[in-house]
């Protein structure tokens, strides 16, 4: 019986709620403000880390350029055989791609060029693409596009092709064979794939050369040393191993949640200083009630059973009602505005959907930061005035 | 029933200077019987009510209810005291403004959890007998002075006290008011309560049902 959950005690707070409606609404949008801001950021930043996961474990093993005065040039496919030698090394694969400056819609393109041996990525732009068939692609000399090349393409009232101005100031026209899937990845967007054929005629690259080399080594434990051998035999060469490009990526991100991380302090800074506000007073009104309840019997107990239903009720709900918020904020409506301050340096804007990554630690985090706190700093100071005689508060 | 032995009450004003509110006060009030405390402003009925009443604790001496030391009693059973024995009437109603009349009703019974169908038993007894039954659901902001004491005599009764205590009970209604007050306080005289009034109201002073007045002057008992 003593452990039955009091209901008139429940509706007194509950009614308590709404008899100091105007207080506890502005609390409650303000709560469920912060939570939302606190919230949304931990969610974009766990999205992104979920894609950043995914990028690094398809990142090659090796990549190798050529340097000439400290800047890339092409490679000699030449060189292919002497690498495939190195003992250890399972694969060399030339890439030809570039950026391709559109300037009617002033953007870049990345444009790729891939062989139908390249078995990798046959995979990579397979789960990027519905259908996938490169031997149309070579049949039509066509070429697939990201969701975003597509859309500027067609703002430029460019529908089935695109003529791509050559060095010589020639043009090559190319037909669209197919669009990658919008909801996939964030560098799929702005990516025309075709031929590297195609690639090496847009570029107007001889044929006997590459951009880089990518190099698969069938240890993993081997790649530094296989890296070392590759400086050695082509002192010109700028070797980048998984790792490194982990490295840069692993910094472009902590940069950049580095500004998130600048939000979510200035929020969690506004949200503390709303509780202290509140933890350090209590309105002359509520302390009259709590001297009122304590003269018609209520034990100290009673009053802060009470305030923790109203303030958990208050908590909770804006809790809920923030991640709800949050959820349908980064994930139906893609985030708009907080998740540029991460991807804002593509200049095509890629419209990439940010992965669902639900992260329960991180809901936990939040509720722990939040409603617990909130809590604390309704209870402490009607604690204090419930413990003080009734007829003093009441005075 | 009710005895306060060599009661003083001194209230700190500032950090240092005290205001001796009550001296030596001895006083007895018996199972049934109706006293008044009379006298000024500030001559000290008030803090004697709260005393009783275990709000507030005397500096020195002792408040015995009932054979319990409620003066020693720690402030959850203080709380306690006050829920099973005592139903105070204060001078200012002492309402919760936002809510009903209903509402202000049960709020002493809240704690206790009570049987949801006895309570609105009791309720409508009361606010029958107090004829504000269409009034149940109004908030008591919105009810007249006479009305709103009313409310605040069912809130001191609902618990079934055996102790009533009012304090300055007629001080804000009109002399209508104030003689249906008189009223409702006849019939809550009982051989089963005692009831304690604070008033220097002389609508008081010649009452039949008042057993005994006592003159209160500067914080110290004058006379029987």
């Amino acid at each position: 019986m003593q452990n039955k959950i009091n209901r008139f005690l429940l509706d007194f707070s509950v009614l308590s709620i709404f008899r100091r409606g105007s207080k506890n609404i502005f609390i409650f949008f303000v709560f469920t403000l912060l939570i939302f801001l606190l919230s949304s950021i931990l969610f974009i930043s766990n999205s992104i880390k979920s894609e950043l996961d995914t990028t690094l474990n398809e990142l090659p093993d090796i990549t190798v350029q050529r340097l000439q005065a400290g800047r890339a040039i092409n490679m000699p496919l030449s060189r292919v055989d002497r690498l495939l030698a190195i003992e250890g090394v399972k694969a060399v694969i030339p890439r030809v791609w570039g950026y391709y400056y559109f300037a009617n819609a002033g953007v870049n393109f990345s444009v790729v060029g891939i062989d139908s041996f390249e078995d990798q990525y046959r995979d990579l732009y397979s789960k990027l693409c519905d259908k996938f068939d490169f031997d149309r692609l070579k049949k039509d000399s066509g070429m697939l596009v990201g969701v975003g090349v597509k859309k500027i393409l067609q703002n430029s009232f460019y529908g089935d092709y695109f003529n791509f101005v050559k060095p010589d100031g020639g043009l090559t026209k190319i037909k669209i064979d197919g669009v990658f899937k919008g909801d996939t990845k964030l560098e799929s967007n702005d990516i025309i794939l075709l031929t590297s054929q195609k690639a090496r005629e847009i570029f107007g690259m001889n044929k006997n050369e590459a951009v880089d080399f990518v190099v698969k080594v069938a240890n993993p434990t081997e790649i530094p040393n296989i890296a070392r051998k590759i400086t050695t035999l082509y002192p010109d060469s700028r070797v980048v191993t998984k790792e490194d490009l982990s490295i840069s990526y692993q910094n472009l991100f902590d940069y950049k949640s580095g500004l998130f991380l600048a939000l979510f302090v200035i929020s969690a800074f506004t949200f503390f200083m709303i509780i202290y506000d509140k933890a350090s007073g209590i309105s002359s009104d509520e302390k009259r009630e709590i001297g009122i309840l304590k003269a018609v019997g209520w034990k100290i107990d009673d009053i802060l059973k009470e305030k923790f239903y109203e303030a958990f009720i208050l908590s909770f709900a804006s809790f809920v009602t923030a991640l709800c918020l949050s959820l349908f904020y980064v994930y139906f409506l893609n985030a708009p505005l907080l998740k540029n301050i991460f991807i804002g340096y593509s200049t095509l804007k890629p419209a990439f959907d940010l992965p669902f990554a639900f992260d329960f630690q991180t809901n936990a985090i939040i509720f722990f930061l939040t409603v617990p706190i909130y809590i604390a700093a309704t209870i402490i100071p009607s604690w204090r005035v419930a413990s003080m005689d009734a007829d003093e508060v009441m005075r | 029933m009710i005895e306060l032995k060599n009661v003083t009450k001194e209230f700190k004003i500032g950090a240092k200077d005290k205001v001796t509110a009550l001296k030596d006060i001895n006083l007895h009030v018996g199972k049934g019987e109706t006293v008044l405390l009379k006298g000024p402003s500030g001559s000290g009925k008030s803090t004697i009510l709260s005393l009783i009443a275990a709000l507030n604790k005397p500096t020195s001496g002792e408040v015995i209810v009932d054979g319990k030391r409620v003066s020693k009693l720690a402030d959850n059973f203080t709380a306690l005291f006050r829920r099973e024995n005592i139903g105070f009437i204060f001078q200012r109603y002492n309402l919760i403004p936002t809510l009903s009349a209903k509402e202000n009703v049960i709020v002493p019974l809240i704690p206790s959890n009570p049987d949801p169908i006895k309570l609105e038993k009791r309720l409508q007894e009361l606010f029958s007998s107090f004829s504000l039954d269409s009034k149940m659901g109004v908030i008591v902001k919105n009810l007249s002075g006479g009305e709103q004491q009313r409310v605040a005599i069912m809130r001191s009764l609902i618990n079934n006290p055996t102790i009533i205590i009012a304090d300055e009970p007629t001080a804000n209604l009109d002399k209508k008011l104030s003689l249906e007050f008189i009223e409702i306080l006849r019939k809550l005289k009982s051989s089963e309560n005692s009831i304690v009034i604070a008033s220097h109201d002389p609508l008081f002073f010649d009452l039949d049902f008042i057993d005994r007045q006592i003159d209160i002057q500067n914080g110290e008992i004058q006379c029987y």
